[in-house]
């Protein structure tokens, strides 16, 4: 914009503005359109080359296999836009799970005990990744680097690294394998996450403080906000999220595992980037995310579908990744 | 060495005819207010810029440069305020940064480095220990290291810009050994200082620059501060800016303050007693680093306070935030409106509502319309020129951005209202308007605090103007006891000059 000479003429809030400021909320973005041409543009190249593509099975599939990756990056989107990283989200998982499903083989087998341990256990850990990033002002590149490894050591060593079976049919019904309202559960969980996610990013007090931390620390500070408060929600947030990845991924296979989704926070980092978030803070937005991880998720099928070797997979997949990044950026 | 210096950035003369000589082993101290041409001057002996006419000799061959590597070829060298070293490496290994003595495949040969930068230091005759990493040195050393490795090589002319700008006084000390000992060697050095009495100190001859061009040069022994202060300021000079409105007349005020410091201290205040009266706009004035920003900071809880009280409309309170300042009705406007005051790229409706989003929101849930129609009022009242509300503050103008910081603090109204430098980089007309917003909410019973460099404003503005040296208050005035910006320059460099102790001897 150069020159603004026009005097000031402030419409009044018409119901047209509004609806155009809740787009614009949803859609905020560098260039967000380039993100759903690119899901788009994938979705007709794997349709046109495998039979077996387009079909509600297949797309079934592809949004029960993005559900743990889409879930955290809800929170990830949180703490990217704080101008933070969490790098300790799948070991996170791991742990939760492990607690889950510990606290439900002792005490009454009851799938309440377990979600409430699965998601406390990672709220914890996401409390300590924001307290030691706030208050003793380490990068949390590092702090997270320590608690991925920290989470992960702990995870192996309460049962020596042997899974933990479980049996409660409820649990499996409400994180796993049921379904609400005909969608399978994961994907409902998925859904759930986002909309609370939206809400709360887009409009409750806590997201406006959440871009104004990451867009300008110091203004945010000036302008009376606890800035280390916030950053720790967002971890919490984070944190909390990983917890329930954490009773879905049990729940749907029967058991937790101590070595479950190794690496899936670098997946989880690249799905909110190529939503649109910026590692330098400030923008980002949740719907975003979402087809940043449906983007991945799509890619990792399609690939499977055409018979891509798995070494072969993870060159391309990597290669559209920074691609897709190059051009939804400036 | 230097002649008929002329100097042009697009329609301005920056320099006019600037003569100085510099005499090998002296110490020639360079004076002049900000913007007289120093800079300019420095720049061009360091070939950052060119010149358009006159001559530079050195040692009676004339020179000619048109880059720093040219102009450090011909000898020489430049000190700047922000030092150019690496703090994580040793003092030998920034002496020779670039020049490390190699061994085959680019390796260094660490003891000849450090044995090379020894010799160095004990020939120049500085204390430092080649060993440690800059990093962990005092202030001091790490500018001698800077004067050592600007002296290493063929030196005859060290330029230092402000170079006690930081230090302590026993810093300033160490300093002053280390420039006696280039001067020792034949080196000639041109002191770049706003503080006076370090020109008594050191310096043998000094060159006053004013509005680009020479004001005199004086041998340090046959002058005084008074007639430096006079080359400075220039005794025939109108005001600097064009038309503005006469100062207003003496007001009655309401005599309850809504802000009121008792002896407070901390690490840059010392014993700082100062009041703000229910209406009043009070103004700081006081050179950069006096302290001025920092009383602002210790209102607004952005520093601790060691001792000392603060009262708000008579009750005693103790800032432990800007949250709580905010809470208290207090608010401030920042020096840097990009740093400190404005998410960039966030619309003004969010950079407007930011201090208050809870009375934006109901059970934690934003109101949209209620902070739409918030912005869109602030840009209205304070007529910010943007298409509409949730423009980004980004593509505003310099005065329009300013506007926007001030929109944060408008409504309600604040019980005080600090300003920091309120109209920097803000165009004329901006700038009456700000000056408007600024009255308007003394008229609803705000306090104000302003700290300004542009004296003219102060006393146009201000009701009372304390002054400020050295983290404290000098002297407090009327409106009415100056009403000339050039008479309150003189007094802030008679204060600066005089340093503490003596104050209310010295005449208004």
């Amino acid at each position: 914009m150069t020159e603004l000479t026009a005097p000031n003429v402030v419409a009044a809030s018409t119901r047209s503005d509004r609806r155009r400021q809740i787009l614009q909320n949803l859609l905020r973005g560098e260039r967000p359109y380039m993100l759903y041409i690119a899901f788009v543009i994938l979705l007709v190249v794997f349709s046109l080359s495998s039979p077996w593509f387009l079909s509600v099975d297949n797309f079934l599939n592809i949004g029960r296999q993005t559900t743990l990756v889409s879930i955290i990056a809800v929170g990830m989107t949180f703490v990217i836009i704080a101008r933070q990283i969490d790098l300790s989200v799948a070991s996170t998982l791991a742990l939760s799970g492990m607690a889950a499903a510990l606290a439900m083989s002792q005490i009454n087998n009851s799938w309440v005990v377990g979600a409430v341990a699965g998601l406390g256990t990672g709220a914890l850990v996401g409390l300590l990744n924001g307290i030691l990033t706030t208050q003793l002002s380490i990068p949390s590149f590092l702090v997270t680097l320590g608690s991925l490894s920290m989470a992960r050591g702990l995870a192996m060593m309460v049962t020596n690294t042997k899974p933990v079976i479980i049996t409660n049919e409820t649990y499996f019904a409400i994180f796993g394998e049921g379904t609400f309202l005909g969608i399978p559960v994961p994907i409902a969980w998925t859904l759930a996450a986002m909309i609370v996610g939206i809400l709360l990013l887009h409009y409750n007090v806590f997201g406006r403080r959440i871009y104004a931390v990451g867009g300008n620390p110091t203004a945010a500070l000036y302008s009376g906000i606890n800035t280390k408060r916030i950053t720790t929600a967002a971890f919490v947030l984070t944190g909390t999220l990983a917890g329930l990845a954490a009773l879905v991924l049990s729940a749907r296979s029967h058991a937790a595992r101590p070595d479950v989704v190794q690496g899936m926070e670098l997946d989880v980092i690249a799905a909110v980037i190529l939503g649109g978030c910026s590692l330098f803070g400030g923008r980002g937005y949740i719907l975003g995310t979402l087809f940043g991880s449906l983007i991945i998720g799509t890619l990792n099928n399609g690939l499977v579908l055409l018979g891509v070797s798995s070494p072969m997979q993870l060159v391309i997949k990597g290669a559209i990744i920074v691609a897709a990044v190059a051009f939804t950026k400036r | 060495m230097v002649s008929g210096i002329n100097k042009r950035f697009g329609g301005v003369r920056a320099l006019r005819d600037v003569n100085l000589e510099v005499r090998a082993g002296e110490v020639h101290a360079l004076l002049g207010e900000n913007g007289a041409g120093k800079s300019t001057l420095i720049k061009i002996l360091s070939g950052v810029h060119a010149l358009d006419s006159g001559t530079i000799e050195i040692v009676g061959r004339p020179v000619e440069f048109d880059s720093p590597a040219k102009s450090r070829e011909a000898g020489i060298a430049v000190v700047y305020q922000d030092l150019s070293l690496v703090e994580s490496l040793s003092v030998a290994d920034n002496l020779l940064l670039g020049r490390e003595p190699r061994a085959r495949f680019g390796f260094v040969r660490q003891r000849e480095l450090i044995a090379k930068a020894e010799a160095f230091l004990n020939e120049l005759g500085i204390p430092l220990d080649t060993r440690a990493a800059v990093g962990s040195l005092p202030f001091a050393y790490r500018q001698m290291t800077e004067i050592a490795k600007a002296l290493m090589g063929e030196v005859r002319l060290l330029i230092l810009d402000e170079p006690t700008s930081s230090l302590t006084s026993d810093e300033v000390r160490i300093l002053f050994d280390a420039i006696g000992k280039a001067t020792r060697r034949g080196v000639g050095v041109i002191y770049v200082t706003h503080r006076l009495n370090e020109v008594f100190e050191i310096s043998q001859r000094v060159t006053v620059l004013r509005d680009g061009a020479n004001a005199g040069t004086f041998v340090t022994a046959e002058t005084d501060m008074k007639r430096l202060v006079n080359a400075i300021v220039g005794t025939d000079r109108s005001a600097p800016t064009g038309p503005r409105t006469e100062p207003a007349a003496k007001r009655e005020l309401d005599p309850s303050p809504v802000l009121s410091l008792s002896d407070v201290s901390n690490d840059r205040l010392r014993a700082v007693d100062l009041s703000v009266l229910k209406g009043e706009i009070h103004g700081l004035a006081g050179l950069i680093g006096s302290g001025r920003t920092e009383i602002l900071e210790t209102v607004f809880g952005l520093r601790p306070l060691d001792s000392g009280a603060i009262q708000i409309e008579g009750r005693r309170w103790l800032p432990r935030g800007p949250a709580d300042a905010i809470e208290q009705g207090i608010a401030l406007v920042p020096e840097d409106r990009h740093v400190q005051g404005l998410v960039l790229d966030h619309s003004i409706e969010r950079n407007v509502t930011l201090p208050r989003i809870p009375h934006f929101s109901r059970w934690g849930w934003m109101q949209q319309r209620a902070a739409a129609r918030r912005a869109e009022t602030a840009v209205a009242r304070l007529s910010v020129k943007a298409p509409d509300a949730f423009s980004l503050v980004r593509t505003l103008s310099g005065g329009n951005q300013q506007k926007v910081v001030f929109g944060k603090w408008n409504d309600p109204r604040p019980r005080v209202l600090l300003l920091d430098e309120p109209t920097v980089g803000v165009d004329v007309g901006a700038r009456e308007e700000i000056y408007a917003v600024i009255r308007n909410a003394v008229r609803d019973g705000s306090g104000v605090l302003v700290v300004s460099s542009d004296l003219v404003e102060l006393i146009e503005l201000c009701d009372r103007i304390s002054v400020i040296v050295n983290g404290r208050v000098a002297r407090t005035l009327s409106r009415g006891e100056i009403d000339d910006a050039e008479e309150l320059h003189h007094l802030l460099q008679m204060y600066q000059a005089s340093g503490p102790g003596h104050l209310q001897e010295l005449p208004a």
